[in-house]
């Protein structure tokens, strides 16, 4: 009996794989002989710019979907740039965790290498000092957007390039305090208990380019002792009573616990415009140590929608979509480009700081912002609270 | 030994052998999801956090996460001020909170008041972490309602004088917001369960009210005391979103140190982190040490 049916079973798997394949056959045929012959995909080895009709067909075969992650929607305009992207080329979008740092997308991409489900992203919106360890673990794709001449700041080979930047900005509530003008304004004694950072210094990046930026106001310019001047700085505000340990973010500033808020000028713009004079902000870039904070973009090497993702990048970099920046108050990298061509609105510029302070801001590169950073966070216990 | 166990259970249940042979039983299954959680979420995750104390980047077995901690000044630092707040509040909470369920179950107030304590605590008990965080500055920091008020009133600036709520004191009575109710959600119960006739049998017998305290009411309490008291402890200890929220990395506190070590940018080292959590493991695993000798030895008291 077991024989038999075992034989018999046998068969039926044999009969039923026969079936199986013959209708699989049958079933993808057509599609085979159509899809490659009709549209051969665009190479994505090379890096190279991929001409946008190309691409268009190329993500209409992936299936129009994109996977994004840390975008939150008041941060640098990304609501209203996922929102165009996605009625303008039909995609939709899967948005992981918004409010993710740049460590969780790395993280991200390295624990879904193995999976194309929904959790793995395909583009990646990093801290510019990220891009080191992401290109040392291979986390990333080369690629070349359409106007890749005109972005200031990227890598040579296309595995990252910086899409906006911002500069730190004080950020005053106009009745509580004076306005400073520039850093050591901090210290003196109108400002006791009113100084507050947007972040915390042990984990933001932000707050570790505010004391930075602090130090090279007083080093004159040379960066090489900004960072240890920098922690100095804050010991000093520190020590006065000036420096409130709380992190300052839109709530707390409209309550007036932090009237003297370090933040990067999109934030800060953007919540002059939210609070809508309830309290009246002011919103300064300091005179000296103007640091800017360039954001990078890249795209994950395992990217289960590699053409969607490039689509995304050639929109977000086009005038179009660095126009969309500019509007959530970011600075696109392709700034100084778009004004000269006159393709920036002039209301939008009359939202914005004097232009001028802007031609202050100083870059660092990838290294001197990894040093700062290893320098700052590992000393800041130890040289502000004397720990 | 065994054998003979069996023989005898066989022969004394020899009529209803076969539906009493303890052979199978799906009793266990009723247990199972409560093992199945326990493993999952408490036993591997404190496995794991064992295994990768002693782990390098690399994956290769080193000690140097252990000796890091003892270096750091900042590390043991962080355990000193964790400490201090979860004995501070946890000595206040309970206190206080045994205090107000004893006026609140044995005060006499009305029904209605009872109950709103009650329900007040069970609410107050939960609310943690940001929005805490968050009310408190809003009352009580530089440009809080009551600072304000004080300062208008009096027309002084207790900030000159030194007052600060971000401070490891301005934590703790933030922390007492959900300390206190917890206690008193905890011993409302068993304060229910002491008698009147209980006290009734001490007065008549010519006991004072210290002598009802001392041998009859604190005895027969002090299991349910000391078993809130860890809990609090336990619960300072490993609070983390409500400290964070409140003075980000400001106050050193273990939990937030290892925060930064797994989240943060550059200090990320998890193998420090997980050392750090196994410290709070083992200071914890000594609290429930401590606990279960002392209610042993209160608990005798009931027999």
């Amino acid at each position: 009996m077991s024989k038999k049916s075992q034989f018999s079973r046998r068969q039926f798997l044999q009969v039923s794989a026969v079936a199986g394949s013959a209708a699989l056959l049958a079933g993808c045929a057509p599609a085979a002989t159509a899809t490659p012959t009709s549209v051969p995909l665009p190479d994505l080895t090379s890096g190279n710019t991929i001409p946008l009709d190309d691409l268009v067909k190329a993500v209409e075969v992936e299936g129009k979907k994109l996977t994004t992650i840390a975008l939150p929607h008041d941060w640098a305009n990304y609501g209203e740039i996922i929102e165009t992207f996605k009625s303008k080329y039909g995609i939709s979008i899967n948005e992981l965790n918004p409010d993710a740092g740049s460590s969780d997308e790395l993280e991200a991409i390295r624990a879904n290498k193995e999976s194309k489900g929904p959790q793995a992203p395909d583009v990646i919106d990093i801290g510019v000092g990220h891009t080191v360890t992401a290109m040392a673990d291979g986390l990333l794709s080369k690629y070349k957007v359409s106007t890749w001449d005109t972005i200031d700041m990227k890598d040579p080979d296309g595995y990252w390039w910086a899409e906006y930047y911002g500069v730190l900005t004080f950020e005053v509530i106009k009745d509580a305090v004076p306005t400073p003008t520039d850093w050591e304004d901090l210290l003196k004694p109108e400002y006791k208990g009113k100084v507050a950072m947007a972040g915390d210094v042990l984990k933001s990046n932000e707050s570790v380019m505010t004391v930075y930026a602090s130090g090279l106001s007083r080093s004159g310019g040379d960066k090489t002792k900004a960072a240890e001047m920098g922690l100095q700085f804050w010991k000093e505000v520190n020590e006065a009573g000036n420096f409130i340990p709380v992190i300052a973010d839109q709530g707390k500033i409209a309550q007036g616990e932090t009237p003297c808020t370090v933040e990067w000028d999109y934030l800060s713009l953007a919540n002059r415009d939210a609070l809508a004079g309830n309290p009246e902000l002011d919103i300064v870039v300091p005179k000296t140590g103007v640091v800017a904070g360039p954001y990078a973009g890249g795209i994950s090497a395992y990217a289960p929608h590699p053409y969607a993702a490039r689509l995304w990048w050639e929109y977000v970099m086009s005038d179009e979509g660095q126009n969309l920046y500019l509007k959530g108050y970011a600075h696109p990298i392709r700034f100084n480009d778009m004004v000269k061509r006159g393709v920036v609105p002039q209301e939008m510029l009359d939202k914005l700081p004097p232009a001028e302070d802007y031609a202050r801001a100083v870059f660092l590169t990838v290294e001197e912002l990894q040093a700062a950073n290893k320098y700052i966070t590992e000393n800041w216990r130890k040289v502000v609270f004397g720990e | 030994m065994s054998e003979q166990s069996i023989t005898r259970q066989n022969q004394g249940s020899a009529p209803s052998a076969r539906s009493s042979r303890p052979k199978f039983t799906w009793d266990w299954v009723g247990l199972a999801p409560f093992f199945l959680f326990a493993i999952a979420f408490l036993l591997l995750p404190s496995l794991s956090i064992f295994i990768r104390s002693f782990q390098a980047p690399d994956g290769s077995f080193t000690f140097d996460n252990i000796i890091a901690i003892f270096q750091g000044r900042d590390f043991i630092n962080a355990y000193q001020t964790s400490l201090s707040v979860s004995i501070i509040t946890s000595l206040g909470g309970g206190i206080f909170g045994f205090l107000l369920a004893y006026a609140v179950i044995m005060g006499g107030l009305p029904r209605w008041a009872r109950s709103f304590m009650l329900t007040f605590s069970g609410v107050a008990s939960n609310f943690a972490g940001v929005p805490l965080a968050f009310a408190f500055i809003a009352t009580m920091g530089n440009a809080g309602l009551v600072t304000r008020l004080i300062e208008s009133i009096f027309n002084t600036d207790i900030h000159a004088a030194g007052f600060t709520i971000y401070s490891i004191w301005g934590l703790s009575i933030v922390y007492m917001y959900f300390q206190f109710p917890l206690m008193v959600l905890i011993m409302a119960p068993a304060l229910d369960g002491l008698r009147k006739e209980w006290r009734e049998a001490c007065e008549n017998l010519g006991g004072t009210e210290i002598h009802y305290w001392r041998y009859i009411a604190l005895p027969i309490l002090m299991p349910t005391i000391l078993g809130t008291m860890i809990l609090l402890f336990g619960n300072a200890f490993g609070a983390y979103a409500t400290a964070y929220a409140f003075s980000g990395s400001f106050i050193n506190l273990v939990s937030i140190v290892i925060g930064a070590q797994i989240q943060g940018d550059v200090l990320y080292n998890p193998g420090l982190g997980n050392a750090l959590a196994l410290g709070m493991i083992l200071i914890m695993s000594i609290c429930m040490t401590g606990y279960v000798a002392m209610s042993r030895r209160a608990a005798r008291w009931l027999q």
